[in-house]
């Protein structure tokens, strides 16, 4: 995969240095923990029986915590085929067109920059957590593998829907069908989800569709590593069968973008 | 001298319905500067992407250098520089960042690659001013860094597609000595599509017109004002009598109905024919608007060969275009 790093960087340098999508970047992640986390507490309602519903979290912050990790890796992925139809539409993506490298490096050095992006705010967004009063709390301990598991969801989950708008992009010319599908799917899928809360407060048909989503399957993973810490082997059980499917679904992604990227991209 | 480029009957239709490039054959020797001249829409932006691998034909091949276009597209990527009509620079990066990015998708040795960035820089008057982002450039210094973009891995030959497009006279004027010290300092093939006249008198060795994606004529420009065997008046009347009775005129070799009523003669030697012609209008009682005498010129040749002229509403067109493109 020729040219593959030295478009990473580009596209990172890009993002640094253009203050307003550098630092909403930033900030995006503390309006998703202060605002969902502490202004939507429903917790505060269920008062005694907030473990019973948030399936054993000490407060909403915390039972959040894995799903709005889950979607910072969406909305990122979702967006990171924009800048290939930007970079077409400002004729930059020609001169990476003539270039003797393998073509499928222009859009995955889209989809690493994505993830070294959402890393940062990852990062941020634990950071904050933590020092905000009545933050996340980890009660049972938190282990190399729970880290693992917790980094790993949030990779796929922006490996497929980065690949997913990849492949949109590399035909497109028109930055506003990526825009009209990103704001009809986004919804949908963060609601049709176990992102924002438990199957149990949900109507019956819609927990029913968001056992499907792999929104859900990550939300659902990190959230049981980091509630419980080390988890009984019912609970490993469910995880790795959430985390494969997630696994099946990137591979698939990722193998649909080489495959379609190599052959399809234009100018 | 062995040829740079050997193009056969390559055709490019678009969605199965436009055809952008007609059945072209053409080679191009090594070394040379060669003109692709045509209006806009004429084809030769399409046929340069395909040249140089960012589209595919549609039938029909090219040898770039002793390289199948169709088998071995990533070595003349590789051994191929082009400036193309839009800017491809990001303005987001510094001038030298961005030959940086160019010499690295060439995997160009780190070490190499400064140096040549360097005298590249300095070259087009570009290295005082490397360190500032593209988007800070004026128009002809961006075009000058593309320029550069394109050298950055010494190629063997060289596309300019449209390289003076929207610029000002002296920029343009200035642009063409940096062409042609690149063609001396290099020793490359330089293929160069325009739709302005001087340029292609001013810069190519050999000259192709292309029109309706079929080259229509190709020679060098002396050759080409040649093949008109004369020179040419041209006639502004006023109504279909007096271009009836102008058709009669027995001294033209050849005589034209333009658009507007105008007419176009070919005379073998205007010097001569005019007082006949003077005679004949007055005797007839025709009374041209206006009458022109020109010697031979690339544009009399374009006109000759393609039926129309590369009209100044077309550079306001390409004009609006750039700076969209900026």
């Amino acid at each position: 995969m020729g040219g593959l790093i030295p478009l990473t960087v580009r596209d990172l340098k890009r993002w640094y240095r253009n203050p307003v999508s550098a630092v909403v970047g930033v900030i995006q992640p503390i309006f998703w923990i202060v605002l969902f986390g502490s202004a939507f507490d429903i917790a505060k309602f269920a008062g005694a029986n907030t473990s019973a519903i948030f399936e054993g979290a000490p407060d909403y912050i915390t039972y959040l915590m894995g799903g709005i990790l889950t979607i910072i890796g969406l909305f990122t992925g979702m967006f990171s085929g924009i800048n290939i139809i930007w970079d077409r539409r400002l004729g930059i993506l020609q001169r990476f067109l003539m270039a003797p490298i393998n073509r499928a490096s222009i859009v995955f050095s889209r989809i690493l920059s994505s993830v070294v992006r959402i890393f940062i705010q990852v990062a941020i967004l634990f950071g904050i957590a933590f020092v905000m009063p009545n933050g996340l709390k980890i009660v049972n301990g938190i282990s190399i593998l729970d880290v693992v598991i917790l980094i790993s969801a949030v990779l796929m989950i922006s490996f497929i829907f980065s690949s997913l708008f990849s492949i949109i992009a590399v035909r497109t010319t028109k930055m506003e069908t990526v825009f009209g599908i990103v704001n009809l799917i986004n919804l949908p899928l963060m609601f049709a989800s176990y992102a924002m809360f438990p199957p149990d407060l949900m109507a019956t048909w819609l927990s029913n569709v968001a056992k499907y989503n792999p929104v859900s399957w990550s939300s659902q993973s990190i959230r049981m590593v980091l509630i419980h810490g080390s988890l009984t082997s019912s609970e490993a059980h469910t995880v790795l069968i959430y985390m494969l499917g997630l696994l099946a679904l990137s591979v698939f992604m990722l193998v649909m973008t080489y495959i379609v990227s190599n052959k399809e991209i234009r100018e | 001298m062995d040829n740079s480029i050997e193009i056969e009957n390559l055709t490019k239709i678009y969605s199965g319905r436009v055809t952008a490039v007609d059945n072209v054959s053409l080679k191009i020797g090594r070394g040379m500067i060669y003109g692709l001249l045509g209006q806009n829409g004429a084809g030769k932006s399409t046929l340069i992407k395909i040249l140089t691998g960012v589209l595919k034909s549609t039938s029909g091949t090219a040898r770039i250098a002793g390289n199948d276009l169709n088998k071995d597209s990533l070595k003349i990527r590789r051994i191929t520089g082009v400036v193309p009509q839009d800017l491809t620079t990001d303005g987001d990066l510094s001038g030298r960042e961005n030959l940086k990015l160019v010499a690295e998708l060439y995997d160009i040795p780190k070490k190499e690659a400064e140096e040549r960035i360097e005298v590249l820089l300095k070259m087009v008057d570009l290295y005082d001013v490397r360190n500032r982002h593209a988007s800070a450039y004026s128009g002809g210094m961006r075009k000058r860094l593309e320029l550069v973009c394109g050298l950055v891995n010494t190629p063997e030959v060289l596309f300019l597609d449209e390289p003076t497009l929207g610029l000002d006279v002296t920029t343009r004027e200035n642009l063409w000595s940096y062409i042609r010290s690149i063609q001396k300092e290099f020793k490359i093939t330089i293929i160069l599509t325009t739709h302005y006249l001087d340029e292609v008198d001013s810069l190519a060795d050999e000259l192709s017109i292309i029109d309706h994606g079929k080259i229509i004529i190709s020679g060098t420009s002396e050759e080409l004002k040649k093949s008109l065997n004369g020179d040419i008046i041209t006639l502004k009347l006023k109504n279909d009598d007096e271009i009836n009775k102008i058709g009669e005129f027995k001294n033209a070799t050849e005589i034209k109905l333009m658009e507007n009523k105008e007419i176009r003669m070919k005379v073998s030697n205007s010097d001569e024919i005019l007082p006949v012609l003077m005679k004949y209008l007055s005797d007839n009682s025709i009374s041209p608007e206006s009458i022109n005498i020109r010697k031979p010129s690339l544009d009399e040749v374009f006109i000759e060969y393609t039926g129309r002229n590369i009209n100044a509403e077309q550079e306001n067109k390409d004009y609006a275009k750039f700076m969209r493109a900026r």
